[in-house]
């Protein structure tokens, strides 16, 4: 916009065209000292790993001082492609993503229309959804651990003895098919809180009387919700699911700390197995292919979205 | 009339009770974890739980802060995550304010690359940072983690805070230019002030993340002394038996801070949430 | 979208490669410091040894050196021990030497040690599990003991050979031992009660007959428990079946393995898991073995020689006894565990790192530390009092005389992931023994082949 309001300016009056230049200039000259200071932390610890991690990916790279490193063309690429765990582990990091992100926005969603109905004591319960967001993860990994054992732990007490769902306790931790399910649990539970203020913040800003108006015509809340709210929320719904896609792809923490992979590396997700080939077998060069092609992946699926989700004329 | 109200008032209370059945799911395995906090000698978690314990103590919280060096990690943690929530937010705002005002040369270049590095993984470059900090002498050093903070959440902070800008209005900074006042003027006199929500909420997720922060901080400081708390939290977590009341004792006066910080900002989430970015 | 003249974003890129390799230039070294840069070559070009060689000379101390000690002893008992007794007990003696103790969790000390080797801030001397040193001295990090220290011999003579040998590799010894344990049967005596079972199991079938009265108890009651299928866990019950994990010479896995023995073994150990018998965290989440023995949940476990200090610590009032593993048809075989002192080429104090392992391995330290459970490795120890009339070191020391190594090979931590994996999904059902051990042993016969 901006660029357009000064191509207008210039093709005015050329008296002011000189005035208009230096201020240009002027401009230039801020814009610099604005962005320097964060520009260059970014370059230095930010830009540049990543570049460097990326000429790692085609090494057989020694941290060890001294020692040499290899270079292996795209051997650490195919590798990947040809390894079980790697691809596991990147449909695990889909599959998170899949299960937790609709998961997470459909309760977040749920919670805050509920919560905008209350009155007094909204923002005790908003600080009460926001409670798991603001714990850290070392802590309630610790406590889903706990919860999740078997065949004593809280979950299994529930629906086995509370509810009698079902018979005997569920080996969540030790069987491949269900151990993925607490990390899902917890992934999603962790993050209904920060979707859920987003929205509730969200719903506040929609004009009670379009409500009225459509109560008036006798829609129901159902169709309320499908014809006001969501078109109306749909910028923030779409921020929303690409900052949480983007975070599920990016899960690590809840995989190292509740299973680390197990049972026999089950459970690993694209980043925890990157972690462990580097700091547990030293392969830098490995782990650093992998999380590229994820980047690569993030990449593309950012893009595609945000050209499916915004309309045209927001596209930049 | 007198149907139509109490049926609202039902409604309400529908409203409240499901609200609550909520919030108790949410917050079970914090009741869970207050009440173990207050059991002494912990070392098994009482199963089928017991929400209120037969002997309380507060001993558990009074071990966990005298012990172990937690009030220097707690100190570390809280320096290191105020230090860097300061920062980012200043950064972010300068970078945000000059792409959502400025024509200069490169920005959609400089943007398009921080969009880019938006999405990919911080921890991919885990290891050369490791390696630069090392050249930098920044290995075992909170300041160290402060730049690494900092620069890992610019990005994000300078995305969101770009589109808040852009939608303030600009006829009155152009007026602050044309009589004679400078950038800066217009910056730190207009924009921030008019800011306040935006700056809130980024502060407010920014700081959250510095204080949670994880594997950086395991990687980068091997010093004791210069844990910070979530590492320090979690080797409290023994090979051998872990005493569960120390450890969510513990944890629970990790979480005061952070309630504080979003408790005195959060008058302005609303505000900030639904302009900018969040709005798409 | 916007107009802009062509060459300028290309202006930028240029600058931004600029400030880029500008960072990439390695910042001047501090004057002390070894300057040792990873090199980059192309695969062709062969890399001498020299490289490597680029050690700093130890310097003469001037005023207090301070050295760091990184160790993986338990918060509550042995690093209390170690800070508030044994390190002012060295420094008093050394008024030159100051000791920086670091406690790391055991899971996280390989880690962060290699990364701390990588970022060229290695600590002086660590006490490392015994299988890390195979792996550590063929990175080349650490320093070969028998040449920087001149009274080397003197300690190679007064150490248990066994322990000793874990710190041979490639023709040096890289360290010292410093503790040496094993692990051997600890039952739940209020369970034993219960269940009637009158005296510790012998062998594997009374240890079956014993599981039998234990489920008797009840259905959430565990006969035994184990953390996982990694080899800590199950190579005392392979090497009690008669079976092994390799060659006594380290070159094959196959036919051992997947051998006779070891197939008894894991059919043994999937049997205990079939009938309920065995704790089904060994699968994969672990348990929670002290907490499910205190509440009487578990009635045996193997443990090593720190359990009796540390699990007193935590539940005084339990009644619990121990016994030797289990004998099958290859005799009662547990597995020997224990520490090794090593110091690191990166080391800028060799002298004082040197003094400080003189100071662990005399027969007065060592018997200090017996106090917290670790177990003396030096020969004039056995002798005395202290640990003839040990509370619990009898059991362990007869455990010890016919215990096995794990590995020694520098491959090992990808060794122990792959049978680990294996064992664990024929043991939960989801492969037959030789799908799953039949072709873990294949794999670790690559590993093990030179390379």
């Amino acid at each position: 916009m901006e660029t357009r309001m000064l191509q207008s300016a210039e093709t005015l009056a050329t008296p002011k065209r000189r005035k208009l230049s230096s201020m240009r200039k002027r401009q230039i000259r801020a814009a610099f000292l604005f962005i320097l200071p964060g520009l260059l932390l970014f370059l230095v610890f930010n830009l540049y790993p990543l570049i460097k991690s990326f000429q790692i990916s085609f090494y057989e790279w020694s941290i060890m001082p001294g020692r040499a490193s290899t270079f292996v063309g795209l051997d650490n690429y195919l590798r990947a492609f040809q390894d079980p765990i790697a691809r596991l582990s990147f449909r695990n990091t889909l599959l998170y993503t899949l299960i937790t992100v609709p998961g997470q926005m459909t309760l977040a969603m749920l919670a805050a229309l509920l919560l905008n109905q209350l009155g007094r004591g909204r923002g005790v319960y908003r600080l009460l959804y926001y409670l798991p967001v603001i714990t850290s993860w070392v802590i309630v990994a610790l406590l889903f651990r706990y919860m999740f054992q078997s065949p004593n732990g809280f979950i299994n007490y529930l629906l086995v003895d509370v509810l009698q769902v079902v018979e005997k306790p569920i080996g969540w931790l030790q069987s491949a098919k269900t151990a993925n399910i607490p990390i899902w649990v917890l992934g999603t539970w962790k993050g209904i809180g920060w979707s859920m203020v987003i929205f509730l913040a969200g719903l506040t800003t929609i004009p009670n009387d379009l409500y009225e108006a459509a109560a008036i015509d006798g829609a129901g809340s159902w169709h309320r919700f499908w014809h006001i709210t969501l078109p109306l929320l749909r910028p923030t719904v779409v921020f929303t699911l690409v900052v949480l896609l983007i975070g599920g792809l990016n899960v690590f923490l809840p995989v190292v700390l509740v299973t680390n992979g197990g049972p026999l590396q089950q459970t690993e997700v694209i980043l925890s197995y990157m972690y462990h080939q580097a700091f547990d077998f030293l392969d830098f060069g490995y782990g650093s292919a992998m999380s590229f092609m994820m980047a690569v992946f993030i990449i593309v699926l950012s893009f595609i979205q945000i050209r499916f989700f915004r309309q045209p004329e927001e596209i930049r | 009339m007198v149907q139509f109200a109490s049926r609202r008032k039902l409604l309400s209370f529908m409203y409240y009770l499901l609200a609550t059945l909520g919030a108790a799911v949410m917050i079970l395995p914090f009741v869970w974890m207050v009440s173990t906090s207050f059991k002494e000698h912990a070392f098994v978690i009482e199963f089928p739980p017991r929400l209120i314990p037969a002997n309380p103590t507060l001993s558990n919280f009074e071990q966990a802060w005298t012990a172990n060096n937690f009030q220097l990690y707690f100190r570390n943690s809280l320096l290191v995550a105020v230090t860097s929530t300061l920062l980012v937010v200043l950064l972010s705002a300068m970078m945000a304010y000059a792409f959502a005002r400025f024509e200069f040369p490169g920005k959609e270049l400089i943007f398009f690359i921080i969009l880019l590095v938006l999405f990919v993984p911080n921890l991919i470059g885990i290891i050369p940072q490791f390696l630069l900090a090392k050249t930098l002498n920044l290995r075992n050093s909170l300041i160290g983690l402060v730049f690494f903070y900092v620069s890992g959440s610019i990005p994000f902070n300078t995305f969101l805070l770009r589109g808040f800008f852009e939608a303030l209005p600009k006829e009155l900074e152009e007026a602050v230019l044309i009589d004679g006042g400078s950038y800066f003027t217009i910056f730190s006199r207009m924009v921030l002030p008019l800011s306040k929500p935006a700056l809130a909420t980024v502060a407010i997720f920014s700081f959250l993340g510095f204080w949670d922060e994880y594997v950086q901080s395991l990687t980068f400081i091997d010093d004791p002394l210069k844990r910070t708390l979530p590492v320090a939290i979690a080797s409290f977590h023994g090979q051998h038996g872990t005493e569960w009341g120390l450890v969510f004792a513990a944890s629970l006066i990790a979480i005061v801070p952070v309630v504080l910080v979003y408790i005195s900002l959060q008058r302005y989430f609303t505000g900030g949430l639904t302009t900018g970015a969040f709005k798409g | 979208m916007r107009s802009h003249k062509p060459f300028v974003p290309v202006f930028y890129l240029l600058l931004l490669a600029a400030l880029l390799l500008s960072a990439c230039t390695p910042a001047p070294a501090a004057p002390v410091e070894p300057q040792k840069e990873t090199v980059v070559v192309e695969k062709e070009v062969i890399v001498t040894q020299e490289v490597e060689k680029l050690v700093t000379p130890t310097q003469a101390p001037t005023g207090p050196v301070t050295i760091q000690f990184w160790h993986t002893f338990n918060v509550d008992v042995e690093t209390k021990f170690l800070e508030e007794v044994l390190i002012p007990a060295f420094e008093a003696a050394h008024p030159d030497i100051k000791v920086e103790q670091v406690q790391v969790p055991y899971d996280q000390f390989r880690r962060k040690l290699l990364t701390a080797m990588a970022g060229g801030t290695a600590p002086d001397l660590i006490r490392a599990d015994i299988i890390w040193v195979p792996e550590f001295a063929d990175m080349g990090a650490l320093a070969a003991l028998d040449e920087v220290m001149p009274d080397f011999e003197t300690y190679k003579e007064a150490v248990f050979p066994g322990p000793l040998s874990t710190n041979y590799y490639n023709g040096h010894y890289y360290g010292l031992p410093l503790d040496t344990n094993t692990r051997v049967l600890v039952y739940n005596e209020d369970m034993f009660a219960a269940a009637g079972i009158e005296a510790p199991p012998a062998t594997m079938d009374e240890f079956l007959a014993a599981c039998e009265k234990i489920k008797a108890l009840g259905d959430d009651k565990y006969c035994f428990a184990d953390g996982g299928a990694y080899a800590w866990a199950v190579n005392p019950w392979i090497w009690s079946f008669g079976g092994d994990v390799t060659d006594p010479e380290i070159t094959k896995a196959s036919d051992y393995l997947n051998g006779a023995g070891s197939q008894a073994a894991y059919e043994f150990l999937k049997n205990l898991i079939d009938q309920g018998y065995m704790h089904p965290g060994i699968l994969g989440g672990g348990v929670d073995a002290w907490g499910g023995f205190a509440s009487d949940q578990i009635a045996m476990l193997l443990e090593g020689p720190w359990f009796p200090p540390l699990f007193g610590s935590q539940f005084p009032d339990k009644g619990y006894g121990l016994a030797m593993m289990p004998a099958g048809s290859g005799g009662s075989i547990s597995v020997v565990g224990g520490e090794d002192i090593v110091m690191f080429t990166q080391s800028q104090h060799k002298e004082a790192a040197a003094e400080f392992i003189r100071f662990m391995l005399s027969q007065e330290t060592q018997l200090q530390l017996a106090t917290v459970g670790q177990m003396p490795v030096l020969t004039s120890t056995s002798d005395t009092p202290e640990i003839q009339d040990h509370d619990f070191f009898g059991i362990f020391l007869q455990q010890l005389e016919t215990a096995k190594a794990r590995t020694p090979h520098p491959n090992w931590p990808k060794i122990e992931e792959t049978y680990t994996n294996a064992g664990a999904a024929y043991l939960a059902g989801e492969m037959t023994f030789e799908e799953a051990l039949g072709t873990a042993a294949q794999t670790i016969d690559g590993l093990l082949a030179p390379r």
